[in-house]
């Protein structure tokens, strides 16, 4: 196997079997719908016409491209949504590097070339975002290419592997036909998608929202930057934008409909699930800089007659926000709070234990408790969360510690 | 009464919400080389020169308006777009040149901070080191965000050329018809006038300025439906800059040309066009403007090359990455601060004639720049619907054309003429030109 870079192929003079230059280089393409890395076919500006010559009837792939058959044999090229071009859609273009969690321009492509039986196997390896693709480029045609590939020889590749390389498309229909799902991107952490998706134009933060699963788009929602997170809202379809602020934490869901233009949230509200829309709607209405504008209404609570073993069962059946689940609330038979059971209680007693006989006085604030008051309790009693309620004592929702830390950034 | 009142409320308002990358842009335009090349234009060849404002204005509203189109339509910056559609080689030459002119101005700017503070008698061995520290600091610590409606604020300065241009009493006349005739024709030939015409246009319509408008507009967010609203703030702008500049040359030309200083030597010289407003002082208040402009110019220059640079050619960039994480980006920034304020280390530089000679560049690269803009807003893959019209086309190659002629007369006259060319060339009294 040997390495080929995209851009020595590229304007390359192809020979045919009997030796007769029949055109140069002009594309290099991937059927991904056939094979996800392998070289379908080299495209050829002949004299007459661009003519697709199959990677099948390769012999040898470098300045000079060698086939094995005759030019004759070679279609005409019509040009297809379902095929990525590396020269189009690659070189030059900004791609997401899953690995090093960022955005980057690409500015060459190198493949392997294996020969396999009578043929030769091409297929993308992995893509140089470094100085020995920029240098090679910048003296094609300059300095001659052996040269050229002694000198490049010593610089170090800074290369990414093709396996850790998301594409950026930002025609969904193209999208499908290619099979970017941004599979890696997905996997990594929301905090981490954000900051890619900071670095991204609009058209192709888009593109990201609308492919990825809804679940951790919604997280990486929340992690961004409130007017990223407005224009990104207001460029999906009222149908998607619903199912990923479903998703979100109902105050990071409410924050977020507040911001955007009344009709808009609206109609996101109207394609939402009920319980999610009035879970939402309710949080609306109250207060922004107050307890009520801060608090989430998924929390735990149960009942102070009830057993370690339950509480545990509640957890489990809990879909809120892993923060949420620090504290275990209970009440009594009139669902007034009568107290506060830390996680940490549950895990280290007997599982037929009461609830009653674990809990420690719960600190707790009004809905219309301002920003700064919360944060001074939490600073005062070293609160992991905070119980909101209402005139009835009853627990209306929870503020947890990231929320304030993120209030008391954004105050400064 | 009250309803009017109210309404005009509104519609100041309105305004105020549209300021914004446009107006910061023109404000910015007006720097230490914008002043001293109108100056001299007024100084040494009267209303000989104002002709150029109205072609110059209508160049400018078309090429900015294209900036920040393609900005709105793309979201993307112009060293990103002519990376992606034209190749990596193109991209780097593009690049050096751009910092390469970048730098030119730069120098000019840090010439504008020194002079300005020389009217006090201060050195510049000492106040050009400290403001190019200064400069640094502020943007790499993000304190220049906070400032900067400060220095717009203070661009309010420039209001002063126009209560001076009017307190001195000009030939409104003269100066109306020399605004909307067609120049003399023997200008083709008299290298000093082209040289300045080119100094103008270059100061007007600056190549940096395209990379910042549209980098602005993109990082403000405008898309392409808000996009009506930001163009009236590109037309204003380039409107306000324009006629900033016809009354700095008005000014210029009521008080030193028709006294017979022709030639600006030094900023003392080309403070004295206040002196109808503020008479001893006019130093003082012409010290504050310049030095305001400059410096303001100085913080957006630098980092605004850094960022092009880095964007086109696919080098980490940002000001919330650290060092380690950027090095390219913040040696450039680096690197272009301490060598462009080094270079007013040198004795003897002749400051005026850097700052007049920076814009001049500025002329001869943008039809380059302006090249790369056209063919990018005529690509319908890239701009769909917002492409441009012909009325647009045609303005804008008109202008690469003009400029690219006039650029050829320059150095064709240049080397036609006999005496030595920089400096004296300026000092030539262009009386066959005003008879």
């Amino acid at each position: 196997m040997s390495l080929v870079a995209l851009s020595e192929l590229l304007g390359a003079t192809v020979r045919d079997a009997s030796g007769t230059v029949r055109g140069r280089v002009r594309e290099v393409a991937i059927a991904p719908g056939e094979h996800p890395t392998r070289i379908a076919f080299l495209l050829v500006h002949t004299p007459d016409g661009e003519r697709v010559l199959p990677a099948a009837s390769l012999k040898s792939a470098g300045p000079t491209v060698r086939t094995i058959d005759d030019s004759a044999r070679w279609d005409r090229f019509s040009p297809s949504d379902g095929v990525l071009l590396l020269k189009r859609d690659l070189l030059d273009q900004q791609i997401i590097d899953v690995h090093g969690r960022k955005v980057v321009r690409v500015n060459d492509v190198e493949l392997d070339s294996t020969p396999v039986n009578s043929h030769l196997d091409l297929s993308v390896i992995a893509v140089d975002v470094g100085a020995r693709g920029a240098i090679r480029r910048l003296t094609k045609g300059v300095v001659p290419s052996f040269t050229m590939r002694a000198l490049l020889e010593r610089i170090p590749p800074r290369v990414i592997p093709w396996q850790y390389v998301d594409l950026l498309e930002t025609d969904p229909s193209r999208r499908v036909k290619l099979k970017i799902v941004y599979e890696g991107l997905s996997k990594l952490h929301p905090a981490d998608i954000a900051d890619i998706v900071e670095d991204l134009p609009p058209a192709e933060r888009e593109a990201v929202f609308e492919t990825i699963d809804e679940e951790v788009a919604a997280e990486a929602l929340e992690e961004l930057d409130p007017k990223v997170q407005v224009s990104i809202v207001e460029s999906l379809d009222s149908d998607r934008a619903a199912d990923i602020v479903e998703e979100m934490d109902p105050d990071a869901a409410a924050d977020l409909l507040e911001k955007l233009p009344e009709d808009r949230s609206g109609q996101i509200l109207k394609e939402m699930e009920p319980e999610e829309r009035i879970e939402v709607s309710q949080l609306l209405e109250f207060g922004k800089n107050t307890a009520a504008g801060r608090m989430t209404t998924e929390f735990i609570a149960v009942a102070d007659n009830l057993t370690v073993t339950d509480a545990i069962d509640a957890l489990k059946k809990f879909e809120g926000t892993r923060e949420a689940l620090a504290t275990i609330y209970i009440y009594d038979v009139a669902y007034r709070i009568t107290g506060a059971v830390p996680l940490v209680k549950i895990a280290l007693s007997a599982p037929d234990a009461r609830l009653w006989a674990l809990r420690e006085e719960a600190v707790t604030c009004y809905p219309d408790t301002p920003d700064d008051e919360v944060a001074g309790l939490f600073d005062k009693y070293n609160l992991v969360t905070l119980a909101v309620i209402d005139q009835d004592q009853r627990l209306a929702g929870i503020i947890t510690a990231d929320d304030v830390i993120t209030m008391l950034r954004h105050a400064k | 009464m009250r309803s009017w009142l109210k309404s005009w409320k509104a519609r100041l308002l309105l305004v105020l919400a549209v300021v914004g990358p446009g107006f910061i842009t023109a404000n910015v335009d007006n720097d230490a080389g914008g002043i001293f090349t109108y100056s001299q234009a007024g100084a040494q060849f009267g209303y000989t020169l104002l002709w150029t404002m109205i072609p110059i204005t209508i160049a400018l509203i078309v090429v900015q308006e294209m900036c920040a189109r393609l900005g709105a339509v793309t979201g993307k910056g112009l060293s990103d777009l002519i990376r992606e559609e034209f190749g990596f080689r193109i991209t780097f030459f593009v690049m050096v040149t751009l910092v390469i002119t970048n730098y030119g101005n730069i120098v000019a700017e840090f010439a504008g901070i020194a002079s300005s503070l020389q009217l006090f008698g201060w050195s510049k061995y000492i106040v050009v080191p400290v403001c190019a520290l200064l400069v640094w600091g502020l943007v790499v610590r993000g304190t220049y965000a906070s400032i900067e409606k400060i220095f717009l604020t203070a661009s309010a300065f420039y209001v002063c050329y126009i209560i001076a241009g009017v307190l001195a009493h000009p030939d409104w006349k003269a100066a109306f018809f020399a605004t909307v005739t067609r120049p003399e024709a023997s200008g083709i030939r008299n290298y000093g006038y082209l040289f300045t015409v080119v100094g103008l246009i270059g100061t007007t319509i600056a190549p940096w300025m395209q990379f910042y408008l549209q980098a602005s507009v993109v990082e403000k967010g405008i898309t392409a439906k808000q996009y009506r609203a930001s163009r009236w703030d590109v037309i204003l702008g380039c409107v306000f800059t324009d006629v900033v500049a016809w009354f700095i040359i008005v000014a210029c030309a009521a008080t030193l040309y028709a006294t017979r200083h022709y030639n600006i030597g030094s900023a003392a010289d080309a403070a004295q066009a206040l002196r109808p407003l503020a008479g001893e002082y006019a130093y003082l208040l012409f010290a504050f403007g310049l030095f305001n402009a400059s410096f303001f110019a100085a913080s957006v220059l630098p980092i605004s090359t850094a960022y092009a640079v880095c964007e086109g050619l696919g080098f980490e960039s940002g000001l919330d990455k650290k060092f380690h994480e950027a090095p390219v980006f913040y040696w450039l920034y680096t690197v272009l601060i301490v060598v462009g304020a080094g270079a007013l280390l040198i004795p003897r530089l002749p400051l005026i004639y850097v700052s007049v000679l920076s814009q001049v560049v500025n002329g001869v690269v943008l039809p380059f720049v302006l090249i790369f803009m056209l063919l990018l807003t005529n690509d319908r893959e890239l701009m769909g619907e917002h492409t441009n019209s012909r009325t647009f086309n045609v303005i804008a190659w008109t202008t690469v054309v003009v400029v690219i002629l006039m650029t050829l007369a320059m150095f064709f006259d240049r080397r036609q003429s006999n005496e030595s060319p920089g400096a004296s060339s300026m000092t030539r009294t262009p009386a066959a030109l005003t008879s």
